[in-house]
């Protein structure tokens, strides 16, 4: 059901989890005009932010532009109205994981590497998470030659970084996460 | 100016960028600033972190500045991940005491009071060193040198945190390399993403921004991208490894710019995967 009947819960819903003005959105298309990825997307962003106020919850959470977004937050910092729309896209992509409506996990599963790596190590071991992605994907060669040259270069260990105190960084992931 | 930092390297110039830690201590100890590489640091989650979890990116943060706070100074911190990722706990804690409060929780037994301030490696220069100094101690002759300031994506584009330079037309980088001698040119992509958060996840789109950057400071005619962020500096560097086989211009570290200023060569020249052998040989002595 559409949410102009429904009182604004989705528009609600996301201006509280990021505490960002989104109703105040004028359609200007000042985020869209700067945004880096558009090409990747399947809408735009200035779109997204219509579809939040609209109640359009199941079009924002399954699209495939929350993961297309690299976070560069230039849309954010030019908002007119001082809507920090990376972090609405990031706060859906966190919605969209936990119902299971993700649509490219890529981005996530990499993420996911790549803490776990920091919460075993301390540092991030760029091995190990590199291999644990390419497992995961099944692509084996697709980065061979960037990998070679970085190694010829020396710019790429095969061996893990880790802190002295690995049992207060285990113990900060599960306190930061379970409060 | 000598003074004593608190440095956080950040996992890059741990691995990939070992020659920009290199490149840092020799100019650094040349204008008598002392590193104290903060005891037992660890990764700060970078983008991955926030994207998770919001509050694990602020304790991976915290956890650094309170181990930077025993060394009672301010914190440096070079790679402009870990840079903007400091500063915004730092200062998110200073004004929510509730976030400061579970913050503290999360890094028990070590407490931060966000008392220090985390700075850049161009605010560093400018605090510490100075454009006077800069260009009264420069040794070579980097006149014939055109290159274009690139500071990327995340070094002032902070949302509720004031930046240390403007959002969109930062200079401060621009002051250092006029004051060290060489010809910067203006150019519209000083923030321009060169998609490092999707190097691994979309190795096209990667190619796709830092071709389009690559591309614009050939245009200009550019010698050299130089840039204080080292996924910024590994993105455009990696172009020919991502399939780019057109020519590419090296991509030097802010640091390394001052190392030619000062000694006429760089320690960390046979690191780059695009070679600076052609903008080298415009290196005159003084």
């Amino acid at each position: 059901m559409n949410d102009l009947v429904n009182g604004f819960g989705f528009l609600k819903e996301m201006e509280q989890k990021t505490g960002e003005n989104i109703g105040a959105c004028y359609q200007c298309y000042r985020c869209t005009n700067g945004c880096p990825a558009l090409p990747e997307m399947d809408f735009s962003p200035h779109r997204l932010i219509r579809y939040v106020i609209l109640g359009q919850r199941e079009k924002a959470l399954t699209s495939k532009m929350i993961w297309s977004c690299l976070q560069c937050t230039t849309c954010s910092i030019r908002c007119p109205n001082d809507i920090d729309i990376a972090l609405v896209i990031d706060t859906l992509r966190k919605i969209a994981v936990k119902e299971g409506k993700a649509k490219d996990l890529d981005t996530w599963t990499f993420d996911r590497y790549f803490l776990d790596s920091v919460k075993k190590h301390g540092r991030l071991y760029e091995m190990e998470t590199i291999l644990r992605y390419k497992l995961e994907k099944k692509d084996f060669f697709g980065d061979t030659k960037m990998g070679m040259s970085m190694m010829l270069k020396g710019r790429m260990g095969l061996l893990p970084h880790n802190i002295k105190d690995r049992q207060g960084m285990k113990a900060l992931f599960e306190k930061a996460r379970g409060e | 100016m000598a003074a004593t930092l608190a440095y956080y390297p950040g996992c890059s110039l741990k691995s990939s960028s070992k020659f920009y830690e290199a490149s840092i201590q020799k100019i650094f100890g040349r204008y008598g600033i002392t590193l104290k590489e903060i005891e037992d640091w660890s990764c700060c989650g970078a983008s991955a972190a926030h994207t998770v979890d919001e509050r694990l990116g602020h304790a991976l943060a915290a956890r650094n500045l309170a181990l930077a706070e025993r060394e009672e100074c301010d914190l440096f911190a070079p790679c402009s991940a870990c840079y903007n990722r400091a500063k915004v706990t730092n200062e998110m804690i200073r004004s929510d005491a509730v976030l400061h409060a579970q913050m503290n929780r999360a890094i028990e037994p070590l407490q931060t009071s966000a008392a220090i301030e985390v700075k850049n490696i161009i605010e560093v220069l400018d605090d510490y060193v100075g454009a006077e100094v800069i260009a009264k101690d420069r040794k070579y002759d980097l006149s014939s040198l055109k290159v274009v300031p690139y500071y990327g994506c995340v070094l002032t584009r902070m949302m509720r945190v004031k930046p240390y330079d403007d959002k969109e037309n930062p200079e401060s980088m621009d002051r250092l390399l006029f004051a060290a001698g060489l010809e910067v040119l203006r150019w519209p992509f000083k923030m321009e993403c060169c998609g490092a958060s999707k190097t691994l996840t979309n190795k096209e789109m990667t190619r796709r921004l830092s071709d389009r950057i690559m591309d614009m400071a050939i245009t200009l005619g550019a010698d050299a991208i130089v840039t204080p962020c080292p996924l910024c500096q590994m993105n455009l560097d990696l172009l020919p490894a991502l399939g780019r086989s057109k020519e590419s211009l090296p991509v030097l570290f802010l640091s390394e710019v001052f190392e030619l200023a000062l000694y006429g060569k760089m320690l960390g020249a046979g690191s780059h995967m695009i070679s600076a052998e052609k903008m080298l040989a415009k290196v005159k002595e003084a």
